[in-house]
Parts: structure tokens; sequence; C-alpha cells
């Protein structure tokens, strides 16, 4: 999902999914992370809601992410197939207030993996979100789980984060871009030994045919 | 003007018309300042909201409010003046909206959310003659031994008069019975049986089995309506809870499913606006009479209920309605529209991504609330309204901004499009030509061989 390179200037558009339990803050965290806004009460998302952030990332690079912020409601899970298709990251959301929605973005993460991958197999990546964080405060004990569970599940890290009074927003979601552009480029070298080899096999079989 | 012909005057005719009128964002950008639904209000450089709320002391400039104040004329039938001009409409309208204006809060979100009650947001005269004529024509029909209830569909299909709407919807709903005598003792025997399922269990709601959905009713009823004062009233936020829960621990196959709770409003709206002069948004529920309050809140049970029977497999596991709904709304556009059809395959764009929320919420959350009601008078008086004729009224909402679809290049506009339809300004004027396309396509392409591709 890369836009070609001129004079050194690469475009990325990259989707990045925002799942985890209904009412933990996905739409929230959206909002603010794309127009520096909060809202006290928003809607529920049905189905899912789209929204673009474009980041300069460095002098040649830009960014596009496309964040789909995803129902959280149990019952909607059937699509989540569809939805989840050809995503390059994603921020799992659970709320600090309400101990249960980490089991629920456990659930979430699960399915993730269970639906996409890398084109290398492994899983693509996922922050884990611990939001809400101006409510309460993450104890030495619940950092050292959390710490735990990333490994365990293989989140690539944590952040507490706070919609409400932008806290970590912007760095967890750097965070997860960086992991993307690393991927990426991965990938993209990967691709080119591939074609290497192919094109090495393809020569080594013309000449063995003539 | 209650809405469209039934049938249908040509409704190409007007599309021209319809398309011209409407303010189509022209940037990318300018989709992305506003990514809210229809009624939210958030994004306060939209649509020129603020020239509304000023207080103006000319007549001309208020013309162009929408207007509330006639509320008085239509809800007191004795009294009800018969405007022969607009002229003379206007200018009782303007003599109310001055003082309206001056009591008017400064808050940035009035006007357009304001408006949820009220029916012409076009600025139509409060009553014609015509309308009047309509009018006398329901109170007829309702007022007979047994209403005739096909005659009575037959004039709701294009809209039914404010001041006889509760009834009609109870009516047409198959609430209340057509027989005149037998109503009042229904009415009272559903009612009580509401208040006895509420007896029996709504102490449920803490136990082990229901505690979850309880839950999740209550952490959504505030997020129902945020912002329209009147359903942050607690006396109100507990009635939608009570008629949720009630309906979702006896529909074990579905349970409560968010989009379900959108579907209380328009009922509730309906029912209580049979008590209030003015605004409903900003009325105080708790200044009802007890009585009066249950009442409002065993109808919107029942009401709603009957809706949801029809369509309840939209909600069972895996929402299998809400997928075939819009498996099928992509083959009909295919059909009618091939160039939108085209155009989403060449952007990658999916029908799921974006009518999935248009068949689970039955299009509520992209239009005003006024519209929602509008829509629901033509689908109680479809036969398989909410279930059949809404796909052809989803079909004609997407072929209503095709010029604007086929502008956008890529996924992303295209999406944020189909998110945030400026439909903000809508009022029955808009829904009925909607609608009358709707006809038009359904009496076209229903079961049609694709040989009618246009």
């Amino acid at each position: 999902m890369s836009g070609g390179a001129e004079l050194g200037f690469t475009e990325h558009l990259f989707k990045v999914l925002v799942i985890g339990d209904h009412k933990v803050g996905k739409t929230s965290f959206v909002k603010r992370y794309v127009k520096n806004q909060f809202y006290e009460e928003l809607k529920t998302t049905i189905g899912v809601d789209f929204s673009m952030k474009v980041i300069d990332w460095d002098s040649h690079t830009r960014v596009r992410l496309q964040l789909w912020d995803i129902a959280g409601q149990e019952r909607l899970r059937g699509l989540n197939r569809v939805f989840f298709k050809r995503s390059s990251g994603a921020l799992v959301v659970y709320d600090m207030t309400n101990g249960s929605t980490l089991d629920g973005a456990l659930n979430w993460k699960h399915e993730l993996d269970s639906q996409v991958m890398l084109k290398n197999g492994r899983p693509i990546p996922a922050v884990l979100l611990a939001n809400k964080c101006d409510e309460t405060k993450v104890c030495r004990r619940n950092a050292s789980l959390l710490e735990k569970l990333c490994q365990e599940k293989g989140f690539i890290g944590w952040f507490q984060t706070s919609a409400k009074e932008n806290i970590n927003v912007d760095e967890a979601a750097k965070f997860l871009v960086k992991h993307i552009l690393q991927n990426n480029e991965e990938s993209v070298k990967e691709e080119e030994q591939n074609m290497q080899i192919n094109l090495k096999q393809q020569s080594k079989s013309n000449s063995t045919c003539c | 003007v209650y809405g469209a012909q039934h049938p249908p005057l040509d409704p190409r005719r007007h599309r021209l018309s319809l398309n011209s009128k409407s303010k189509k964002p022209s940037t990318f950008h300018e989709f992305a300042r506003s990514t809210n639904d229809a009624w939210d209000i958030d994004d306060e450089e939209d649509d020129g909201m603020f020239s509304l709320k000023q207080p103006s002391s000319s007549p001309v400039q208020s013309r162009s409010m929408p207007q509330t104040p006639c509320v008085k004329f239509i809800k007191a039938p004795e009294e009800t003046e018969v405007v022969k001009s607009c002229s003379d409409a206007q200018l009782n309208v303007n003599a109310g909206m001055l003082v309206k204006q001056q009591s008017l809060p400064v808050r940035p979100v009035i006007p357009l959310v304001a408006r949820i009650s009220d029916q012409n947001a076009s600025g139509a005269p409060p009553m014609t003659v015509r309308e009047k004529t309509r009018l006398d024509k329901f109170k007829q029909l309702l007022a007979s031994p047994n209403t005739d209830l096909e005659e009575l569909r037959k004039h709701s299909w294009s809209g039914i008069p404010r001041e006889v709407r509760p009834v009609t919807w109870r009516l047409l709903s198959g609430y209340l019975p057509a027989n005149r005598e037998r109503r009042d003792l229904v009415l009272q025997r559903k009612r009580e049986e509401y208040f006895g399922f509420i007896e029996q269990y709504y102490h449920s709601r803490t136990d082990e089995n229901h505690r979850d959905t309880y839950r999740q009713i209550h952490i959504d009823i505030p997020r129902t309506n945020p912002l329209i004062p009147l359903f942050q009233q607690p006396l109100v936020q507990e009635v939608f809870e009570r008629i949720l829960f009630i309906w979702a621990i006896r529909h074990p196959a579905s349970g409560y499913v968010q989009g379900i709770n959108d579907l209380v409003t328009p009922f509730f709206v309906v029912f209580l606006s049979e008590f209030v002069e003015e605004d409903v948004e900003n009325f105080e529920m708790a200044s009802l009479p007890q009585d009066t309050q249950r009442n409002i809140e065993a109808d919107s049970f029942w009401c709603m209920s009957k809706l949801l029977d029809g369509i309840q497999d939209n909600y069972t596991f895996a929402q299998p309605g809400i997928q075939i709904k819009v498996k099928a709304l992509e083959e009909l556009v295919s059909r009618i529209d091939e160039d939108v059809h085209v155009h989403f395959q060449k952007c990658e764009v999916e029908y799921l991504q974006f009518a999935f929320r248009w068949m689970n919420n039955l299009l509520m959350r992209e239009l005003p609330l006024r519209c929602t009601i509008r829509l629901w008078d033509t689908y109680q008086a479809e036969s398989e309204g909410f279930s059949h004729f809404h796909l052809y009224v989803c079909a004609a909402f997407l072929i209503k901004w095709r010029k604007e679809i086929l502008s956008m290049l890529d996924f992303q506009s295209l999406l944020m499009l189909l998110q945030n339809l400026p439909t903000i300004h809508w009022g029955n004027e808009e829904v009925g030509l909607l609608l009358a396309e709707a006809y038009r396509l359904k009496y076209m392409f229903a079961d049609a061989p694709s040989h009618y591709k246009r």
C-alpha cells in the first residue's frame, strides 16, 4: 500500500483498525487523534466509521492513515472478517476503569490474528491502549501485568492513554506507524529478494532449456 | 405539502432541481471537517447555521426559518385557521418567530436539531386549503366506527398530518384496532400488560444472566440522542431503559443490539408530541401527569415491538437480515445505476462499509429526526415498509448523490462522503421526492428481469 517514489519522496497509505469492546473510547480516541477534539457523549458506532489522518513523517515520507473505527458490540463480529482484511496495523483499546474490557481486548487481538497477517505470516503490529487513564492510575503491578500480556499475546507495546486529556494519543499512534513502516520496508526488501531469486531461477531454467 | 403524491408523479422531473439545491461540498477536506451524523452539530462552521440563530428584525430574513411557532395553529383543531395565501401565513409565522428568537438561549446548537418535531423545514405556510382537506379526510377516517385501514394507508403514504399522526401510527402499526369502540379498552389492556412486564421482569436487570444486557442498554442510552436536552433527562432515559430491557429479554434470539435504541426515538417523540405545544426537544417530561407519561412509554414499547417483529432477523446472531439486504442493495444498484456501481468497484468500496448502518438503523443516522418521522409515515403505510420498501429507499438515497459519488475519485473520499451525506437541511420535500423515487424503483425493478436496465 505504498505510493511510488518521486524525487525520493514516498507516500504511504496504511489501513489501521481501532478495535475493542463497546464504550472503551475507540471513537473518542480517533476524534482526538484526527481532529484534536473531545466529545463527552458520542453516538454508538454502527458497523464502521472511517477517518483519515495525514502525517508528514519526515522530509521525504508522508503517511496517510485510514482509520477504521469498528463497532464494539459482540453481535457484529461476524462481519469483522470483511472489515479486517488488508489492514496494516491495529490499535486495540480497553477501558482502564472497567477490567472486563481488558479480557475483551485480548479476545479482539486473538480474532485479529486469526483473520489477518503480514505477508511473511507474522501477526500485524498491534498496540494495546489502556484508555481513560485520566480516571484512574496504573499501579506498578498493573504495569508489569500489561508488559507480560504484551509479550504473551504479541502486542508490540502498550500505552496508557486518555482521549479526554489528550495523553499519549499521538505517541501511541506514532509508535504503531513506526512499526508499520518498518514492516513495510522489510516486506519491500523481501519482495525484491524474491524477485531476484525468481529472476535467477528463470535465467537458470532458461539456460538449461537452451 | 406533506410529500410525494401517491402514486408519485414522475420523480425524474424533480431530480434536477433537487440536485442543484443541495449544497455539495467540493473538497475532501470539507467532508473531513464534518465527520458526524446528520443531526450531530458539533461542526459549527456547517451550512451557515449561524445566520438562523441571529435575532433578526426583518421578516424577509426570518422567512428562511423553519416554522415551529405554527405548532399552535395545528395543535388546536377547533381553532384551526385556514390560511388562504402565503403572505397571511408568513405574517403570523413571523410574529411568532420574533418572540421565539428572543427567548432562544445563545447556544450554537439550536436551529437544525431543534426541529425534531417540525414537519416543514422548508418554510411552507402552516396550512393550505389542500392540507386542511387532507386533515379533514384523516379525521373522517379516524372517526368512523370502523376505520378503513386500507384507505388510511393510502392517505398516509404521502405523509400524515402532524395532529393525527399519533393515533394514525398506533392504527397502522397494528397496535390499535380499527374498531373505534374497542380502542380504549385495547389501549388500557395493552398498557397494563406492559407495566405487568415491568413488574415481573424489570427487577431482574441485576440478575447474573441479564446484567450484561442491562449494562449495555444503560451505557447506550445517553449516547442515543446526545445533545438533545429532552433525551438527557433522567426520567426520559429511564423510559428508554425500561422499554429496551423488556424488549430484549422477551426476545432472546436477538436480545439488545446497538441500533435498536435509535428505533424507540420516533415513536417516543410522536407520542409525546400529542401533549407538547412547543418544541419537543426542550420539553420537561416531568411536567406531564404520571398517567400520561406511562401511556407514552407503553405505546412506544408496543409500536416499537410491532416494528421489530418485521425486521427481527436484522438483529439475530451475525445479523443475517442486514447482510441479505446489503447484498440486495448492491444487486439493485448494479441494475439501476451501473456507473455508480462500477465506480464503487473501481475504488474498492464495498456496500457493507456504508450500508450496514443504513440497514441497521433504518437510515436514522443519515437523516434528521423530522425526516425519519416523515419516512415512517410511508413505511407504515406500505406493506413491509420497514423490511422491504426500505431497500428501495436506500437505493434511491444512494442514487440521489450519484453526482457527488462520481466526483470522488478514491476510497477515502468516497467513504467520507457516504458517511456524512449532507442532509442536515432536509425536510418533508426532500423525503417526499426520495420516497417517490423509491416507489418508482420498486415498481420498475422489483423482481424485474435485468432487461429493465436503463
